[in-house]
């Protein structure tokens, strides 16, 4: 029985996770209209400039991993611009398709300048802390606790901000939007800052729990993905509840069937839900 | 670097992909469907191939099956399972559209991937399958090398004359038809349904004939061939070639396989040069992408073409 809730605690975390990865994907898709593979290759690149920061140049953690995630924002704003805006007439397979190739620029950089191999952070091991049997590391509990924070402002962010509110009406409907008098390059611009910056806090939140190689941003779009399918593509809300049903599915998975299928549950469930809910989660029709 | 061993290589890989970069021409440029799961078909070619001319278990093989059947056995065996392949996937999938299509081949590629890596009775799991049969060549005097080539080339020039010769008849307007206009094509009476799950199953069997002549080529089959890697360089050469004309995506994959293969034939004094190149690469082949879909160079020749055609026809 504390086996599974341990399994259970893990897959909260798992869950908490994949909720940053993914909260960023989906806005990307719900403003820009696209699913961008390359959004966890951004996850790679932030992990990957705390790794530089904190190990090769000796920064501490902390002022590392902020680096790593206005870096990323600004990263993911300068290729929004150079590479997305001037294909977005052509429509959203293409830029899919595009993404797919700026995944493999990102991930070919990141490659040669790190090179094979696995790295950690220097960082303090991990305290561990037991709850009735179930452990719990203090990273784990900062990955929990930064999920809900991130949900939590994110939410006041939509509601009470200019800039909420803009990037809501342009998803809604853009041309509306534009002729009420909302910058759409302004608001295009602010999405590319916050989906990227997202990507770099969850970036930091794997390179802080997890051991590094740079193979490991794709693994995360796969899940990312299951995520943002399960919650309907491009809602931003059902994302928090979709994060945590795939994390503690795929976790609890492993407690009846080996390891190696722990993947396989995510997508087991992105099927599932294509063809039993086709909308997702948030039963929101996509356009 | 051995120019004839470059050519041959280029020729043999080069010809195995272009069939799968034709059957996608056919699925995205003509039929509207993003398959991102490619891989998975070219896979179960490659694995029924495997297994049914593999011999049966002994020993340390974990392998449930080997059917010790000669070749073209082996080799209509991966055509049948790439087929049966895509009924399981394309049937329930087919009702769904663009960006959902394109999510759910990529998660059944994933499912299968991760089954033949786990699932030690398919294939010997993670070790995968190896010493792989291949026909006799001897017979027919040729080289086993010479052979292969000769036979992606064969298999490719069918694939492309079946996909042009579908795609000149009525049948190839009508899909023509359904991918510009779905709602007008429906009216005037053409299945949607039926004619886009047809020209799925159809462009599925190639690949795993594809499938299986990889099997030969390489005499192995190992889950960490098949990842979706494979998917998306077909999806580069795709795009490359300038979708649409079959003629074009051939010439994309070729020139993607030599420009690969001309980097991987410099002799690497370290490994972390051979490292550095290998992302170069990627970042090369990525970049190229990028800027084709971006100013897509082949439309504006087309027009261009057309053009002059209009002029010439006018004067």
């Amino acid at each position: 029985m504390t086996l599974i809730a341990q399994y259970f605690v893990t897959g909260i975390v798992t869950g908490c996770f994949l909720i940053l990865a993914t909260i960023g994907f989906s806005l990307t898709r719900r403003v820009e209209g696209f699913l961008n593979i390359a959004h966890a290759e951004m996850l790679g690149v932030s992990a990957f400039v705390t790794w530089g920061l904190n190990v090769k140049l000796g920064w501490p953690f902390l002022p590392a991993g902020l680096f790593a995630i206005v870096f990323t924002a600004f990263f993911g704003l300068i290729v929004g611009r150079i590479v997305y805006d001037p294909i977005r007439r052509l429509g959203p397979a293409v830029l899919l398709i595009t993404s797919v190739g700026v995944a493999y620029v990102i991930g070919g950089s990141v490659d040669g300048l790190v090179g094979t191999g696995i790295r950690s952070l220097d960082i303090p091991l991990a305290t561990t802390y037991r709850f009735f049997g179930v452990r719990i590391t203090d990273y784990q509990m900062i990955v929990v606790a930064l999920a809900a924070l991130t949900g939590l402002s994110l939410a006041i962010f939509m509601t009470r901000t200019k800039t909420g509110l803009a990037i809501r009406a342009m998803s809604d409907n853009p041309g509306l939007a534009a002729s009420r008098g909302v910058d759409v390059k302004q608001t295009s611009r602010a999405t590319w800052l916050l989906a990227s910056g997202l990507a770099g806090l969850a970036g930091v939140m794997l390179a802080m729990i997890a051991t590094l190689s740079t193979d490991i941003a794709f693994h995360q779009i796969l899940q990312i993905l299951a995520v943002a399918i399960l919650a309907g593509l491009g809602s931003l809300y059902s994302v928090l509840i979709a994060g945590l049903i795939v994390g503690v599915a795929m976790d609890m998975s492993v407690y009846f069937i080996p390891a190696g299928y722990r993947p396989l549950v995510a997508f087991a469930v992105v099927i599932f839900v294509l063809f039993l809910l086709p909308e997702g989660l948030s039963g929101r029709k996509s356009k | 670097m051995n120019i004839e061993q470059l050519v041959l290589t280029v020729l043999t890989y080069g010809c195995v992909y272009a069939v799968m970069t034709v059957s996608l021409n056919l699925q995205y440029a003509r039929g509207g469907m993003i398959n991102f799961g490619t891989v998975a078909y070219f896979a179960a070619g490659a694995y029924a191939y495997a297994i049914f001319t593999q011999e049966a278990p002994s020993g340390l093989d974990q392998y449930a099956f080997g059917f010790d059947a000669p070749w073209w056995v082996g080799f209509l065996a991966a055509g049948v399972a790439s087929l049966l392949f895509a009924v399981i996937t394309g049937w329930p999938t087919l009702r769904l559209r663009g960006e959902y299509l394109a999510l759910t081949t990529f998660a059944f590629a994933e499912v299968f991937h991760s089954f033949l890596l786990n699932e030690r009775r398919i294939g010997n799991g993670s070790v995968g399958l190896s010493n792989i049969n291949r026909p006799d060549f001897s017979a027919i005097g040729l080289d086993d090398k010479y052979a292969l080539a000769a036979a992606a080339a064969l298999l490719l020039l069918l694939t492309a004359l079946l996909s042009r010769r579908l795609l000149a008849s009525p049948y190839g307007r009508a899909i023509d038809a359904i991918r510009d206009d779905e709602i007008a094509a429906e009216t005037v009476g053409k299945d949607i349904k039926r004619m886009r799950f047809e020209v799925f199953l159809l462009s599925a069997v190639p690949i795993g004939f594809a499938g299986a002549l990889y099997a030969m080529i390489t005499t192995l089959v190992s889950p960490y061939l098949f990842t979706a890697e494979v998917t998306f360089f077909v999806w580069i050469a795709l795009v490359l070639g300038g979708e649409h004309t079959i003629k074009g995506v051939v010439i994309g994959t070729l020139a993607l396989v030599t420009f690969q293969e001309v980097v991987r034939s410099f002799h690497f004094e370290t490994v972390r040069a051979a490292e550095i190149a290998a992302s170069v690469e990627h970042v090369l082949t990525g970049a190229i992408f990028i800027m084709i879909l971006r100013w897509q160079p082949f439309d504006r020749i087309k027009k261009k073409e057309a053009a002059i055609k209009k002029k010439e026809a006018a004067a």
